[in-house]
């Protein structure tokens, strides 16, 4: 089973355009029986995600950094720069952010090129352009659409100009309030790997809002989660699938493996000093003979795909199988199972069991183990 | 025939002239107060409201009393000007301007009130996040946007001018050039036994306004939009 996607390579980044690496946010709002109460700082690095309930605080919270709220006694900075503090409040179309809504929000009276360059007409004469019009069409795939009205575009494509759009802006922080959340599953497929690609190329800072965890998974690499208007807990995502909480919508891992290569049509994976092999992508361009650049990929595996041995299994058909440290034992949603959780090379992995299994192998903190894993999700 | 006494083309300039400013003027003071009807709803927004609408449901007569007292010799405005050493207001072109602005406030408020409420806040958001200042967003997206709302609040406007009766008579009396406006001056001929003069004008006015409503409601579907796609 191999959901098949795109590849992430780390060795390309372009320069940043932006000096700022966080952005620190104090802010409480009282709305009848909603309370947002924030004293934190988000890393701006790749793509954050604000994960959490729906009418927990994530819209609120991206419209505050955005300033189209104005919370009299917020305190925001981006970096070293005061957004709002005090009577300070620089405005929106200052802040040089790029936003993406969750419904379609094309002006409808411009064709697709004249939305594309809405904000890039509009940028000072001295202020730089990262990226160029040409560069954006073409990585969304836009040239076919140019002279269309938006009315003449399907909800995917509609996102697709809406995000080029906000790029096009030049923007220092890229604000997305889930933008897939009114598409269908195909349109979302669609553009995912764009969104993924965009982080990695542009190199622009992401604050993705999403209650759909498998989107966050794909995409993200920090994670903020968010609860009744607090930050209950944020970090790099690996870690922060190991949180009860998420355990809720399906426990899941996530590893990083550096790749060797291919043989016959076998991606060959390394983490740590342990081997994968996986089937590769087959619509995605995987160089035969790309040893000499070494691409990172995203393995994403369901905690209840990953099943453990005391020792090596050398008569089943599972060929992935490797040697990880159980670091703990946490409740399941369901009451007969457990989450063990697994150290593998430094990276956490999680394997659902049945507490009777667990009980019957005699699993125990710190012991070695051998985890087969039966089903990966690559990208 | 058509025949048009001197009488009857000054009546038609004046008229043409008083909905013209109206509409001009009424554009530049509906639109602000329409923008900010639009914003929410408050006590005070809900009260204001209903100040808009009153002309809609008051007798002209009520309106034009009150204002020839406000704007006359003694009125608290009226009398004003006359201590400054200006003239009062009443029975003047100035005066049934006034009477005329705030008689067809509605007719450019109302129109301009639902196309901003049509059009949602979203569509400025977006312009603020790329980049457009408050000018910018009013000419790159509120006018466009709401092309059909202006139009049709400028129409409106113009030709509810073009019928008003009761205010101007009250406030203006029948001054040829001054105030004797074509409604006015239907009202003299019929007075006076001109059926024939009164005919031609009254067919010229029937005309024109039902030539002016079917441009409103046919621009009115064609401006049917104005989400957000």
């Amino acid at each position: 089973m191999l959901r098949a996607a795109s590849r992430s390579s780390t060795t390309s980044r372009p320069k940043q355009p932006t000096a700022a690496s966080e952005l620190s946010i104090v802010c409480t709002l009282k709305r009848g029986d909603f309370c947002l109460q924030l004293n934190d700082t988000l890393p701006l690095n790749g793509i954050t995600a604000l994960f959490g309930r729906s009418g927990c605080g994530k819209t609120s919270l991206l419209r505050a950094i955005a300033g189209l709220d104005r919370h009299p006694a917020a305190q925001i900075h981006f970096g070293e720069t005061p957004w709002q503090h005090g009577k300070h409040f620089v405005p929106v179309h200052q802040r040089r952010i790029g936003m993406v809504f969750q419904e379609s929000s094309l002006l409808p009276h411009l064709s697709v090129k004249q939305n594309l360059l809405y904000g890039y007409h509009r940028l000072s004469k001295t202020s730089p352009r990262h990226l160029q019009p040409a560069q954006v069409i073409e990585w969304l795939e836009l040239a076919a659409l140019l002279p269309q009205k938006p009315e003449q575009l399907s909800g995917g494509q509609r996102q697709r100009v809406a995000l080029g759009r906000a790029l096009l802006s030049q923007p220092q922080l890229l604000l997305l309030d889930e933008p897939l959340a009114s598409l269908d599953q195909q349109s979302r497929n669609e553009i995912q790997p764009f969104l993924q690609r965009i982080a990695r190329q542009s190199g622009i800072p992401m604050l993705l809002v999403s209650h759909q965890l498998d989107e966050v998974v794909k995409l993200a690499d920090q994670l903020v989660l968010m609860q009744d208007g607090r930050i209950h807990s944020q970090g790099p995502l690996p870690q922060q699938l190991l949180q009860p909480e998420l355990a809720a919508s399906g426990a899941m891992s996530l590893l990083y493996a550096t790749s060797s290569g291919c043989q016959g049509h076998l991606l060959q994976l390394t983490i740590g000093e342990q081997q994968l092999q996986l089937p590769a992508p087959l619509h995605s361009t995987i160089e035969e003979t790309d040893a000499a650049t070494p691409a990172t990929y995203r393995l994403r595996i369901q905690a209840r795909d990953v099943a453990l041995s005391l020792q090596p299994l050398t008569d089943s058909s599972v060929s992935n199988q490797l040697q990880v440290r159980i670091t703990g034992f946490n409740l399941a949603p369901h009451p007969a199972e457990t989450l063990v959780q697994l150290d593998l090379a430094g990276q956490p992995l999680q394997a659902l069991l049945t507490k009777q299994s667990v009980e019957r192998l005699g699993l125990q903190l710190g012991q070695l183990v051998y985890a087969q894993i039966k089903a990966v999700a690559l990208d | 025939m058509i025949e048009l006494t001197a009488q009857d083309w000054q009546a038609i300039q004046l008229t043409l002239k008083l909905c013209l400013y109206t509409t001009l003027i009424l554009l530049l003071l509906g639109t602000p107060l329409a923008w900010w009807l639009a914003q929410g709803q408050s006590r005070v927004r809900t009260a204001i409201q209903a100040v808009v609408a009153l002309p809609l449901v008051l007798p002209p007569t009520v309106l034009g009393f009150y204002l020839l007292l406000l704007l006359g010799p003694h009125g608290a405005v009226g009398g004003t000007l006359e201590q400054l050493g200006f003239h009062h207001l009443a029975f003047s072109f100035s005066g049934i301007l006034i009477g005329s602005v705030i008689y067809s406030l509605p007719f450019t408020v109302q129109p301009l009130l639902e196309s901003f409420r049509r059009m949602g806040p979203r569509p400025l958001e977006v312009a603020q996040t790329l980049g457009a200042g408050k000018l910018d967003q009013l000419f790159s997206v509120v006018l466009p946007l709401c092309r059909g709302g202006f139009i049709v609040a400028a129409t409106l406007t113009f030709a509810h001018t073009l019928g008003e009766f009761g205010v101007i008579l009250m406030l203006g009396g029948s001054i040829p050039g001054e105030t004797q406006v074509l409604s006015v001056l239907i009202y003299d001929h019929t007075e006076a036994m001109n059926y024939s003069q009164a005919h031609q004008l009254s067919l010229g006015l029937l005309i024109a306004a039902f030539v002016v409503l079917f441009i409103v409601y046919g621009l009115n579907k064609r401006f049917d939009r104005g989400q957000l796609t």
